[in-house]
C-alpha cells in the first residue's frame, strides 16, 4: 500500500515538476494544476511552480515596494540615440557592493551550455552565468548587453554591433568580436545538437547552410573589427533582436571551450554570477562577477539548494529566503494575523496561453459556426470563480496580459449559451445534431499513468453536453502526446503555450500562420497569413502591434481553439531583509539587483 | 558453499542480458521520443531527423544495442543522459546510489531493529493485552502514509523543538539521516512483526522445542537459538525483496527531507523525459542487486537452519 502511495505522490509531483520545465516548450496544463500537485510535492523549486493565487477579490494584498514595483526601460537611462535599442541599465542604484548570500531551493538544471539550453529551469542559471549581444530590460525589452550599439541598415536586413569597451568574460579577457561569431557557429554545427538554433538563430543567413552541414562557417556573421559584427539576416524582421536576447545567441569564449574538455564545470562567461560550484543533485554556488560591465550585482553569492526538501519548513526555519506558496499554506498566510504575510508577495502571471484545440481540417471543427458555439458555450468565469477560487483567469485572447501588443481591446467569447444553440442551427451540422448524427469528438489531453482529468474539462464538457455535442476524452501520455500533436493527428486536444521571447510573433505568427510547424489545428486564413507576412517586416512598432491585434481579432473570430485559461498570478515568501528580488514573468538576470538591507 | 555461491553468480551476466534486452527494446519500441521531448512544441521533422541521426536512434535495435552494452562491459560506461544533456550517466548515479542505499541501509536496520524483538515479545504473549496492543500499534504506523508522517516529524522536530536539520545529507552518521531513516523504516515494522510473531508461534509448537526445554535448557538459549532463529528464515525471504524494493522506491522521502539520491533522478528519467541510458543503467543496478540480495538470503538459510543444505539441486 505504501508504495502505491509512492507511485501516486510522485506521479503528482513530477507533473509539477514537468510543468516547471517544459516552460519554454509550452505547457500541458494551466498553472493552477501546477500549483495544485505542487502542493503534494514538497519542493517548490522556481518562483512560479507553486504559484497560485486568490480570488481576485482578495487582491489588495500587502506587497512591499520593493519586490512590486520593476522599474521600466523608459525610467532608465536612453541608449545611444542612433541605436536599435536601449543599453540595459547601468545605473539600476548606486549602493555599494556588500556581502551576503541568497539562498533558495532549485533544480538540477537539463544542462548549463546555453546552446542546448531550451527549458526555463537551465536559462534562470544560464542567465546570470552567461550573456549575449542582447538582453532583456525588467519589463522584456531588448537592451543591449555586451553590445553598446547596434545599428540596422535601410533594408532592416543587417544588424552592426560594437561591443562594449569593457566588456569582458570572467577570467578577464575582452571579449572580441571573432567570440561573438564563433559562438554562433558552434551553436549552428550539427555537432553541438542543438535543439534551439533552427528557431532562435535561423533568420541570420547562413545558419540553415551550416545546421544542415553545408557551409563551414555562418555566412550572415561577419567580423568587421575586433569590436564589431555584423549580422545579416533573411528579411527585415523585427523580432530578431527579441530572439538574440535567447541562450542560444549567447557568447562563449571560444579558447576554452576548444581546448577545455570540461570547461562547462568552471564556463568562462560574460554574466554577472560565475558558477563557482556546481554538485550535481546537491548544489550551485553562483560568485559575483566583480568585472560585469553593467555593474557588478551588490550580493556576494548565491547559493541553490538543489536535492529539494520542504520550503515552507525551511523558509520558516530563516535556511532561505525565498518560496513559492502552494494552494495549502496559502489561506493561512493570507491571513493578515499571520506571522508571514507581510513577507508574501504577488508574482504576476506567467506569459501564456491554454486552449482546446479543434483540428479545423475534420468535421465538424471545419465550420466556424461549430467552433464558435463550443466557445459561447463555456462559463469560464464561472468555472473559474466557482472550482478555483479565481485562480485561473479566463483566456480572453491569444496574447497574455502584460505581453508586448497585448490589448483589452478584442472582441471575445461571453458565456451565452442560446447564441450557442443559435450557431449550431445555422451550422451545416443542424440537421445532424437534430437526428443524432452529430460526428463523434474525442479530445485528447496529456497526463501520466491516470492523472485526474482537470475539473474545468469536466465542466466544459458537460456544458457541451447541454448543447446536444456529446465530447469523450482520451488521456496519452505527454512524450506520446508530444509526437502526435505534432502530426495533426488530433482532433481535440488540450495544450498551452508559453512565450519564448517576447514578441506577439512568437504567439500568433507560430501558432496560426497556415505554414507554421506548430499550428496544430490545421488553421488557414488567407488574410491572417497576409497579415501575419507583413507585421514579421513592420518596422514601425505600434503599426506592428496594430496588425497583430487585427490579426488576434480575426483568429479570435475564426475560433480554431476554444479559449480556456491565463495562468493565474502566483504567490512568493521573500525574507524582509531582501529587497529588489524581482518576480518576473520571463527568464532574465535578476539576481545582480538583490540588496540586503541591514 | 562457495561452490554453490559461484553457481548463483554465473548465471548473472545470462540474467542481464534478458533484463537488458527486454528493457532496451521495450523502451525503442514504446512511444514517445526523447528527441521531441527536448525540442518540446518547437515542431521541426528535419531538426529532430538530423539529432535522432547522430544520437544513433535511428540504427536497428539490436546494433543500438550491441553498442551500448558494449560500453557498459568494456568501459563502465553508460552512456550519457538524455535529459541531463551530456551528463555522463555514471556520474549522475554514482553519488546518488551511495546516499540512498545508506538511508535504505539505515531503514532497514530501524524496521528489522524495532520489528524482529517487538514480534517476538508479542508471539511470547500471545494473546494478552501486550499482544493485542503491538499488533495495534504496528498497523497504525503502517497506515500512516509518508505525506503526513514527514511534513509531521519535520514541523516538530525541524521547526517547533529544532533537534535535526530540515534538509540535506551528510553521511551515515549525522542527524540528517535520522527523520528520514524513521519515515521510511517504520512502516515495514508492521511487516515484520507480524510475520516474526507468526513464525515464532508456528515455531512453539513444534516438537524440536518440546525437545530442546525437556533436554534441559535454559530458556534464554531456547528462545534465542531455536525459537527465533528459525522464526527468522521467513523474515529472510523477504529481506531480499525488500532491499531490492526499496532502490527505487525512496523519492518521496528523498524530496521531503533534501536528500541527493537516485529518488527523482528514476522517476524523472522514466516519466516525460525518456532517458533511455539512465533507465538502462538503473536495470543493470537494480537485477544485479536483486540478484545479490537474494543470493545473500538464501546462504544465510543453512546458518539459520541447519535442515537446509545448499547445492543439493546442483549436486545431482
Amino acid at each position: 500500500m505504501i508504495r502505491n502511495y509512492f507511485r501516486f505522490l510522485a506521479v503528482a509531483a513530477l507533473l509539477a515538476l514537468a510543468v516547471a520545465l517544459l516552460a519554454c516548450g509550452g505547457s500541458e496544463e494551466p498553472a493552477e494544476s501546477a500549483a495544485s500537485s505542487a502542493a503534494a510535492s514538497p519542493t517548490a523549486a522556481s518562483d512560479s511552480a507553486a504559484s497560485t493565487a486568490a480570488s481576485p477579490t482578495e487582491s489588495a494584498q500587502p506587497t512591499t515596494p520593493a519586490a512590486a514595483s520593476v522599474p521600466t526601460v523608459a525610467a532608465m537611462a536612453p541608449g545611444t540615440v542612433d541605436s536599435c535599442a536601449p543599453s540595459a541599465d547601468l545605473t539600476f542604484d548606486d549602493r555599494p557592493a556588500q556581502g551576503g548570500t541568497l539562498v533558495r531551493l532549485f533544480a538540477d538544471p537539463p544542462t548549463l551550455d546555453p546552446h542546448l539550453a531550451g527549458d526555463a529551469i537551465s536559462s534562470e542559471i544560464i542567465n546570470e552565468v552567461y550573456g549575449g549581444l542582447v538582453t532583456l530590460s525588467l519589463d522584456y525589452q531588448p537592451v543591449l548587453d555586451l553590445a553598446e550599439s547596434c545599428k540596422i541598415s535601410d533594408d532592416g536586413l543587417v544588424y552592426t554591433f560594437v561591443l562594449r569597451e569593457n566588456a569582458k568574460f570572467q577570467d578577464g579577457k575582452p571579449v572580441t568580436a571573432h567570440d561573438v561569431k564563433w559562438s554562433i557557429e558552434r551553436a549552428a554545427d550539427p555537432a553541438t545538437v542543438s535543439t534551439t538554433a533552427e528557431n532562435y538563430l535561423g533568420d541570420i543567413v547562413g545558419v540553415e547552410d551550416k545546421l544542415a552541414g553545408d557551409a563551414s562557417d555562418v555566412r550572415g556573421v561577419r567580423v568587421i573589427d575586433d569590436r564589431t559584427v555584423e549580422f545579416t539576416i533573411d528579411a527585415p524582421k523585427s523580432f530578431f533582436l527579441a530572439k538574440l536576447s535567447y541562450p542560444t545567441a549567447y557568447v562563449l569564449d571560444s579558447e576554452q571551450v576548444e581546448n577545455n574538455q570540461d570547461w562547462l564545470d568552471q564556463p568562462n562567461g560574460t554574466g554577472p554570477f560565475r558558477l563557482a560550484t556546481y554538485d550535481i543533485g546537491e548544489l550551485i554556488l553562483l560568485e559575483r562577477n566583480g568585472l560585469y560591465h553593467l555593474g557588478p550585482p551588490h550580493i556576494e553569492s548565491v547559493q541553490m539548494i538543489l536535492s529539494g526538501g520542504s520550503a515552507m519548513i525551511m523558509y520558516e526555519n530563516d535556511e532561505i529566503h525565498l518560496t513559492g506558496v502552494g494552494v495549502d499554506d496559502l489561506p493561512r498566510i493570507l491571513d493578515p494575523n499571520d506571522p508571514l504575510n507581510p513577507e508574501l508577495h504577488r508574482s504576476p502571471q506567467d506569459f501564456d496561453v491554454f486552449y482546446v484545440g479543434l483540428n479545423t481540417a475534420e468535421p465538424p471543427f471545419e465550420d466556424p459556426k461549430v467552433r464558435q458555439a463550443l466557445n459561447y458555450a463555456v462559463d469560464l468565469q464561472s468555472i473559474a470563480d466557482n472550482v478555483y477560487d479565481g485562480r485561473l483567469s479566463p483566456a480572453r485572447g491569444v496574447i497574455p496580459r502584460g505581453f508586448p501588443s497585448y490589448t483589452e481591446n478584442l472582441r471575445s467569447y461571453e458565456y451565452n449559451p442560446d447564441l450557442a444553440r443559435e450557431l449550431l442551427q445555422q451550422s451545416t451540422y443542424a440537421d445532424a445534431l437534430a437526428s443524432g448524427d452529430f460526428p463523434r469528438i474525442t479530445l485528447t489531453i496529456s497526463g501520466s499513468f491516470g492523472a485526474a482529468v482537470p475539473q474545468y474539462l469536466e465542466v466544459m464538457l458537460e456544458q457541451w453536453r447541454s448543447l446536444g455535442i456529446e465530447v469523450e476524452i482520451q488521456q496519452t501520455e505527454w512524450a506520446t502526446f508530444l509526437e502526435e500533436v505534432n502530426e495533426k493527428q488530433y482532433h481535440m486536444f488540450t495544450l498551452g503555450w508559453i512565450a519564448d521571447y517576447p514578441d506577439p510573433e512568437n504567439f500568433l505568427d507560430l501558432l496560426f500562420h497556415s505554414e507554421s510547424n506548430n499550428n496544430h489545428t490545421n488553421y488557414s486564413n488567407p488574410e491572417v497569413d497576409r497579415l501575419l507576412e507583413e507585421a514579421r517586416i513592420e518596422r514601425d512598432r505600434e503599426r506592428r502591434f496594430e496588425i497583430y491585434n487585427q490579426v488576434e481579432q480575426m483568429i479570435l473570430d475564426d475560433a480554431p481553439w476554444v479559449w480556456t485559461w491565463f495562468s493565474g498570478e502566483g504567490y512568493a515568501l521573500i525574507k524582509p531583509e531582501v529587497s529588489d528580488y524581482f518576480l518576473l514573468q520571463m527568464s532574465i538576470p535578476k539576481y545582480r539587483y538583490i540588496y540586503f538591507n541591514q | 558453499m562457495g561452490a554453490y555461491a559461484i553457481k548463483r553468480l554465473i548465471w548473472l551476466p545470462f540474467l542481464l542480458i534478458i533484463v537488458t534486452f527486454v528493457t532496451f527494446a521495450l523502451l525503442r519500441f514504446g512511444p514517445g521520443d526523447p528527441v521531441q521531448l527536448w525540442l518540446g512544441q518547437h515542431q521541426n521533422d528535419e531538426v529532430r531527423e538530423r539529432i535522432r541521426d547522430q544520437l544513433g536512434l535511428d540504427d536497428p535495435v539490436h546494433v543500438q544495442y550491441v553498442r551500448y552494452m558494449a560500453g557498459v562491459i568494456t568501459r563502465l560506461d553508460f552512456g550519457e543522459s538524455f535529459r541531463y544533456r551530456g551528463q555522463p550517466v555514471r556520474e549522475l548515479i554514482g553519488k546518488r546510489i551511495l546516499v540512498s542505499l545508506q538511508l535504505n541501509a539505515a531503514a532497514i536496520i530501524i524496521t528489522l531493529g524495532i520489528g524482529i524483538p517487538v514480534g517476538l515479545l508479542a508471539a511470547l504473549r500471545q494473546g494478552t493485552g501486550w499482544d493485542n496492543l503491538i499488533v495495534a500499534i504496528a498497523l497504525a504506523l503502517q497506515s500512516l502514509p509518508v505525506f503526513i508522517t514527514a511534513p509531521v516529524l519535520l514541523l516538530v522536530f525541524a521547526l517547533k523543538v529544532d533537534i535535526l536539520p530540515t534538509h540535506g545529507f551528510e553521511g551515515f552518521f549525522s542527524p540528517h539521516i535520522v527523520m528520514p531513516a524513521v519515515v521510511m523504516g517504520v512502516p515495514g515494522i508492521a511487516i515484520v512483526v507480524r510475520l516474526v510473531r507468526a513464525s515464532v508461534l508456528d515455531v512453539l509448537g513444534q516438537d524440536y522445542i518440546r525437545t530442546a526445554r525437556a533436554k534441559g535448557l535454559g530458556e534464554t538459549t531456547v528462545r534465542y537459538r531455536h525459537i527465533l532463529r528459525n522464526a527468522l528464515i521467513p523474515v529472510a525471504t523477504s529481506f531480499g525483496f525488500i532491499l531490492a524494493g526499496l532502490v527505487g522506491g525512496t523519492f518521496i522521502v528523498e524530496t521531503y527531507f533534501g536528500i541527493p539520491g537516485v529518488g527523482l533522478l528514476t522517476v524523472e528519467s522514466v516519466i516525460g523525459s525518456r532517458d533511455y541510458p539512465v533507465i538502462m543503467a538503473f536495470a543493470i543496478i537494480s537485477t544485479t542487486l536483486f540478484v545479490v540480495a537474494n543470493l545473500v538470503v538464501d546462504l544465510m538459510y543453512p546458518w539459520l537452519d541447519p535442515r537446509i543444505r545448499l547445492g543439493a539441486g546442483y549436486a545431482a
